[in-house]
């Protein structure tokens, strides 16, 4: 495991999954395929925490649920993002942006004697 | 709303599956595609997501709570062991049915009588505001009674108050379509429909203009329940006239469904100004004398004003207005003791958010009372689930002790028999629900008919369920306390090496038993003293002989009449109905009997010196032959005659009197009373110049309790003072029902707009009168042998269950040459001393509930010694007895089969 790969943040794998799905509607695997793409290259994501995320976003309404014929032809559980979730997702980029700026401040200031 | 997955909880598992063997199934098709055999790919695809179960349980997490999750299988293996043992749930969710709903009926009274507060704007600014000390005046109506020029006063003080109502009760003869009827009705300020904050429904209510007598036609209010079902709810009542005691006042509107007046026990149909209070009491005329009162005056705080402050913001002003008062022409003239104890009155406010009700000044203690005895019963019954709590852990310590064993924590097991008790109060709460409201038309079916069905009802509200769940919940968690505590405690290895049983149960259940028997000592000691105070009341009766006497009452001045007129209607009358075939005796008196009132008053007596009473006494006027048609005994002097009915040309007043044995034995201290000159009225002015010429037996006047100072003075014929009316008192040949035909015939005859007020037999007035003091010991009687009932089940449960853990014991004394009877002996020893502990923590509690119903109790103390000895006496031998049949049991083991047994 190359060392530049740490675990992912708390928290943060519910925005993840609400970003990949603001894309368009994917079943499961599919969430967990983009997962491990960007996972490969930067942060590492158990894939058994997906599920219980999928189902506590769908528990708040920010995602909805459907069995629909898959890519291959087998019925799957496809989730797709609700008005809320979007918003939601708006809320969370937003938050993140203002964390990471006050972050990238703070250092910025200790590196300026 | 996670709640409702539980429901569909078998779905989402199909789901999840599904959901799952699809991301593998996709997995590993995808490794293969990359090269990776078959097998490989499938170990591969299970170890990336880490664990199925794992993940599934994350998901179920993410339904539902897991603390919640839990719990709910716990309720469901409780539901189910339940249904397994029918007869054990019976017997627990019944015993705790009859408890709360016991509890929830009583609570019921207590809130609708004592706590409700009125519907009307913020009841809690309400205060009552009552003069505390000598008011030097005359009055009638029943407490805190203001008069009417007061009100006005107070209502200035708007630094105080935002408003001051001022209210009486009466009865008037109302006619609105049909036959003339009496009615209920509150006669008002114009300001109390604007204080209370209470609206019309339709047209208006009454308000501050309504207090200047009318130029044309008074205005009347009806209430809305009056209106719905007494004019259909007609919606052109608005303008219409009525006749309130044959006078004409015009409906100006109908008030607010939810409001039925300030006093709970009585609602009016209708509600009058003050200022027609003449006609709404025909021949008052004090309106506006502030020596009379009769009225209770209520004010609406400013907001943040406490009672306190206000009543010591108003004392400046009412000191003054004392001063001034005694200045005033008219103020009698009275004792210097008397002014200085007028001079120190003062102005006393209480918070009254329920209004004013003479109902609950009636009822309120006997209603605490019973909600103590039901809390008892509520206690005894949720002892009666702990023990059958306990005797069932015993019976399921093997299930237990597996389940310790395989590594369940105690908390688990707890939680276990939590949820039994949850599941148990539960199903009692609802059970108690149901039986609630029953229990409650039972008990509002003893009060007064016409008391009971205007103002209280039986209906389960929002408040009252509530009230019920926090009930079961208690009694749930106070049930299961000490089986949960118990298996908590229970060590693994000692339960485990104990043969049948355990040790702890039993001494728990001993402890539960001798509690049981202390409470329910305790409530078969109050039946038995409640049940000693109504016997003896009937025993003793009113003094005179009830049977064949009948009762009636008739109110001329409120159906119009003059009161010359009214006084020759109650004379012909009067003859007509002696004359009756159907009657042997008749006698009027102004103001009927036992109905908790009289007409009082202080007295001056003339001898050879001149005393007041020290108290009032109980006046009354009546016609000749009263006494003999009550059947009393006249023990010196003479009845009144017809000398001294006809009324006089030089005095106005009655020129005679006939006064008790209690009066003379008081005032008279062995001398004659016959020849005494006395006089209502205790002031300097009072003037004696009435002949005492007889004297009478004491009877009951206001009701079965009292013994006090009567005088009777004659009712005259033509005169003035036949100011109330009529209560008529007749002897009657055959069947009451024959003579009442009669008698309404009469009256009918005399005047076919004249109601009969009332009409009953005198024994159930007497009945009547006895209303409190009968619900009580009925219902602790009820409550008395219920829980009697408990406990001696529990009793020989623990019993049973002790001689069938000792039954190896025994058999090898038996074996050994004990006899039966020191077997007996073994077991019976056990009872003895739980009954023993139970007698012993009881007794000190009587002693404590003694002072609670004193109050209520009469010929009996509530430490009567022979009471409680002979109670005691008899629950010890009724529980040795419950306890002999299972000792019996034991002395008859076969020694052979007890030991095979094990």
């Amino acid at each position: 495991m190359p060392p530049s790969r740490f675990p992912i943040p708390q928290g943060t794998l519910d925005m993840l999954v609400l970003q990949i799905l603001s894309v368009g509607p994917a079943h499961g695997y599919a969430v967990a395929q983009r997962l491990e793409q960007i996972s490969r290259a930067v942060v590492q994501v158990n894939q058994g925490s997906l599920y219980p995320a999928l189902h506590r976003l769908e528990q708040k309404g920010w995602l909805r649920a459907e069995w629909k014929a898959s890519e291959t032809g087998r019925d799957a559980k496809i989730y797709s993002l609700t008005r809320a979730g979007r918003r939601q997702l708006a809320v969370e980029k937003d938050s993140w942006a203002r964390l990471a700026g006050a972050v990238r401040l703070i250092f910025n200031e200790g590196s300026q004697p | 709303m996670k709640l409702l997955n539980w429901f569909r909880r078998d779905r989402l598992e199909h789901g999840l599956d599904r959901e799952l063997q699809y991301h593998l199934d996709r997995r590993i098709s995808d490794l293969m595609e990359e090269g990776l055999p078959e097998s490989e790919a499938r170990r591969r695809a299970r170890l990336e997501i880490g664990g199925l179960e794992q993940v599934r349980e994350e998901v179920r997490d993410v339904w539902l709570t897991r603390w919640l999750r839990d719990f709910l299988y716990d309720l469901r293996f409780s539901a189910r062991s339940f249904l397994r043992s029918p007869s054990f749930t019976a017997a627990t969710v019944l015993s705790l049915g009859i408890g709360i709903g016991a509890t929830t009926a009583i609570y019921s009274l207590v809130d609708q009588v004592i706590l409700h507060a009125l519907p009307v704007r913020d009841p809690e600014r309400l205060v009552l505001i009552d003069w505390k000390g000598e008011p030097v005046a005359t009055g009638f109506g029943s407490w805190n009674l203001m008069s009417y020029p007061i009100c006005r006063d107070l209502q200035r003080h708007d630094q105080v108050f935002d408003g001051v109502l001022c209210r009486a009760s009466t009865t008037v003869t109302l006619s609105t379509d049909g036959a003339p009827e009496p009615t209920a009705a509150e006669i008002v300020s114009g300001t109390y429909f604007n204080v209370l904050g209470v609206g019309a429904v339709l047209g208006r209510v009454l308000g501050p203009n309504d207090d200047q007598p009318p130029a044309e036609s008074a205005a009347v209010v009806l209430a809305y329940d009056f209106w719905r079902t007494r004019l259909a709810g007609d919606p052109t009542i608005v303008g219409r006239k009525v006749l309130v005691n044959q006078f004409p006042m015009t409906v100006v509107g109908v008030a607010a469904p939810t409001f039925r007046g300030i006093d709970v026990g009585e609602v009016p149909a209708l509600w009058m100004p003050a200022s027609m209070s003449a006609h709404a009491l025909p021949g008052f005329t004090n309106l506006l004398d502030r020596r009379t009162r009769w009225m209770q005056v209520l004010g609406r705080l400013k907001q943040d004003v406490t009672p306190a402050q206000a009543q010591a913001a108003l004392q400046p002003w009412f000191k003054a207005m004392l001063v001034e008062d005694m200045g005033l022409p008219g103020f009698p003239r009275i004792t210097a003791q008397r002014r200085q104890l007028f001079l120190a009155s003062r102005l006393e406010l209480t918070a009254a958010p329920q209004g004013h009700s003479s109902l609950r000044r009636r009822l309120s203690q006997p209603l605490w009372v019973l909600f103590a005895a039901t809390a008892v019963l509520l206690g005894l019954a949720c002892l009666n689930v702990a023990g059958l709590f306990v005797a069932r852990g015993s019976a399921r310590d093997r299930e237990i002790r597996t389940r310790l064993a395989l590594g369940a924590s105690r908390g688990r097991i707890g939680r276990q028999l939590l949820a039994d008790s949850v599941l148990v109060a539960l199903a009692g709460g609802l059970c108690g629900v149901a039986l609630a409201p029953l229990a409650m038309g039972a008990l509002i079916a003893f009060l007064p008919r016409d008391t009971a069905a205007t103002a209280l009802h039986s209906n389960v509200d929002v408040r009252l369920l509530a009230f019920a769940f926090l009930v079961a919940v208690a009694a749930g968690l106070l049930s299961g306390l000490a089986p949960a505590l118990q298996a908590g405690r229970r060590s693994l290895a000692s339960s485990l090496r104990e043969r049948t049983g355990s040790g702890g149960g039993v001494r728990l259940r001993k402890v539960i038993v001798a509690a049981q028997i202390a409470l329910s000592l305790v409530l078969v000691i109050g039946a038995v003293l409640f049940a000693r105070t109504l016997t003896g009341l009937l025993a003793k009766g009113p003094g005179f002989d009830t049977t064949s006497l009948i009762s009636f009452g008739i109110e001329p001045r409120r159906s119009g009449y003059a009161p010359l007129a009214a006084s020759r209607l109650v004379f012909r009358i009067h003859d007509q109905v002696r004359a009756a075939p159907t009657t042997s005796a008749s006698a009027v008196a102004r103001y009927p009997l036992l109905t908790g009132g009289s007409w009082n008053n202080q007295m001056t007596i003339q001898t050879d010196r001149r005393i007041a009473t020290d108290r009032e006494a109980n006046l009354n006027a009546v016609t000749p032959g009263f006494f003999s048609t009550l059947g009393t005994r006249i023990v010196a002097g003479r009845d009144f005659d017809e000398r001294d009915t006809h009324a006089g040309a030089g005095q106005a007043g009655p020129r005679t009197a006939i006064v008790n044995e209690a009066f003379v034995s008081r005032y008279f201290a062995g001398r004659n009373p016959l020849g005494a000159l006395i006089c209502v009225g205790s002031g300097p002015d009072a003037q004696p110049n009435i002949e005492v010429v007889g004297v009478v037996a004491t009877f009951s006047y206001r009701g079965l309790r009292e013994e006090s100072e009567q005088a009777f003075f004659p009712m005259l014929d033509g005169g003035e003072g036949v100011d109330v009316g009529g209560a008529f008192y007749v002897k009657v040949r055959g069947t009451p029902e024959e003579a009442a035909q009669s008698i309404r015939s009469i009256v009918h005859d005399a005047d076919p707009a004249l109601p009969i007020t009332y009409f009953r037999t005198v024994n159930e007035q007497v009945s009547r009168s006895l209303n409190t003091e009968r619900i009580l010991a009925t219902l602790s009687g009820g409550f008395g042998a219920l829980a009697l009932l408990l406990s001696l089940v529990g009793l020989s449960g623990v019993m049973s269950f002790v001689v069938s853990q000792r039954t190896r014991e025994i058999g090898i004394r038996i074996a050994l040459g004990a006899r039966g009877s020191s077997a007996v002996w073994l077991v019976l020893r056990d009872a003895v001393a739980m009954i023993a502990a139970g007698t012993a923590v009881a007794l000190p509690c009587v002693w404590a509930f003694g002072r609670l119903v004193e109050s209520q109790l009469f010929g009996v103390t509530p430490t009567d010694p022979a009471t409680i000895a002979a109670t005691t006496l008899v629950l010890t031998a009724v529980a040795l007895g419950a306890a002999l049949v299972p000792a019996y049991g034991a002395s008859t083991v076969n020694p052979v089969d007890a030991l095979r047994a094990e």
